[in-house]
């Protein structure tokens, strides 16, 4: 990174602060491919797709805590000790993941009573499953997909969809009772 | 570009107004310290001050421990505003190190010094559990106060923030304490009450994560 270039990114971020939304897009364009280089240098394990979330968690944070840059400052430190700080928590939310996950070939039986295994049989179909996501309308498809997929906060899922955090919560309430009913008339 | 990225990037910044920048650490810091100091001093004058408070402010142990525990609060204050600023070296947690030293190194020679004049007498400890609830207790308007000002930044490092956040607090709770409790004895004020300090501070930035964390942001 250049001086004159971190010079124009500490210049759009004073903008930006001071609302210029113009400003604040472009700082955003520019800094992403620099996000995206950083977070595949720490996370070489990561497949696109999580590489991708990871990018744009550090986006909403920095979106979020964008009062706490003082100008005074150079702005790279300031970006990079929040790229930092998510990919570091990444790095935690994967560890835990993986540490809880075991790989089994035949997922062991659950009950005795074959019929007592009905319904958890169903729910851990993940290509029912898939298809009654699919089957879901456009808003309780897009809301289960950010809070329950990728477990996305209501304030990060609002500010990624575009809709107010009560008709995410309205959506994903009817998309869990929808996708209950069509997976209970699967049985 | 990612279509969702990108996506996302024109929302934010759509959505984006002006926002007013938070004021620099040490600025914080004197903020928080003035509304501590009045919560402090409204529980000092609710207890009553103890009758022997004009000679204690004579007395110079008295003084440099009260002084240094106000030194500890201070910088802690001061750490923990830095730490919620992304880029900031961690190494400013080390400030309050130095006032810390000063205040447990006045307490231990306050040991040293009964041990030559009462011997084995000097280690008698005496239960006061009610140090630990006091010192919570006057250190609360404090306590919340930092609470409140630190979730407006970064939960950089949230343990090591909270900590520093809940030593500035208990230490000027301390500082409080002394002057409405008569308890001198330099192993009962470093056992009870520097210790209920030390316990108080552990305890909050083992919950650190609790208190500060990323959805806090922006929603303070």
């Amino acid at each position: 990174m250049t001086d004159g270039n971190s010079q124009r990114l500490t210049d759009l971020m004073r903008s930006s602060q001071d609302g210029d939304g113009k400003a604040y897009l472009e700082l955003l364009r520019a800094i992403t491919p620099m996000l995206r280089a950083t977070a595949r240098r720490q996370l070489p394990v990561y497949n696109r797709q999580d590489m991708e979330d990871v990018v744009q968690d550090i986006l909403m944070s920095l979106h979020a805590a964008r009062a706490t840059y003082d100008p005074e400052r150079p702005f790279i430190p300031w970006l990079m000790g929040i790229a930092r700080n998510r990919i570091a928590d990444a790095v935690r939310r994967y560890a835990r993941q993986a540490a809880h996950e075991q790989v089994v070939e035949i997922v062991p039986e659950t009950f005795f009573d074959p019929g007592a295994n009905m319904s958890a049989e169903v729910y851990r179909d993940p290509e029912a499953l898939r298809r009654a996501i699919d089957g879901l309308p456009h808003q309780q498809r897009r809301a289960m997909e950010l809070l329950k997929l990728r477990e996305m906060s209501l304030k990060e899922a609002a500010a990624v969809s575009g809709t107010s955090v009560g008709a995410l919560k309205i959506a994903v309430h009817r998309a869990v009772g929808t996708l209950r009913e069509v997976l209970s008339k699967g049985t | 570009m990612n279509l969702e990225t990108d996506d996302l990037i024109e929302r934010l910044a759509t959505r984006h107004k002006p926002i007013r920048r938070l004021p620099p650490p040490r600025k914080r810091a004197l903020y928080w310290l003035l509304i501590a100091l009045c919560g402090v001093a409204a529980v000092v004058v609710l207890m009553s001050p103890r009758d022997d408070l004009a000679a204690k402010l004579t007395d110079t142990r008295f003084l440099i421990e009260e002084l240094a525990a106000l030194a500890t609060a201070v910088a802690a204050a001061f750490s923990a505003f830095c730490l919620i600023v992304p880029g900031h070296s961690r190494a400013v947690a080390l400030l309050p190190a130095p006032p810390l030293v000063i205040w447990l190194g006045s307490l231990g020679h306050g040991c040293w010094q009964a041990w030559l004049s009462f011997g084995d007498e000097a280690w008698r400890l005496s239960p006061e559990w009610v140090c630990l609830p006091a010192i919570a207790v006057v250190g609360a308007i404090p306590a919340l106060t930092m609470v409140a000002m630190l979730q407006k930044g970064a939960p950089i490092a949230p343990r090591m923030t909270v900590m520093l956040g809940a030593l500035a607090a208990a230490a000027l709770g301390n500082v409080g304490l002394r002057l409405f409790h008569p308890q001198d004895a330099s192993l009962m004020v470093l056992v009870w009450q520097f210790g209920s300090v030390a316990l108080l501070s552990l305890l909050a930035g083992w919950g650190g994560r609790q208190v500060l964390a990323w959805r806090h942001v922006g929603n303070a």
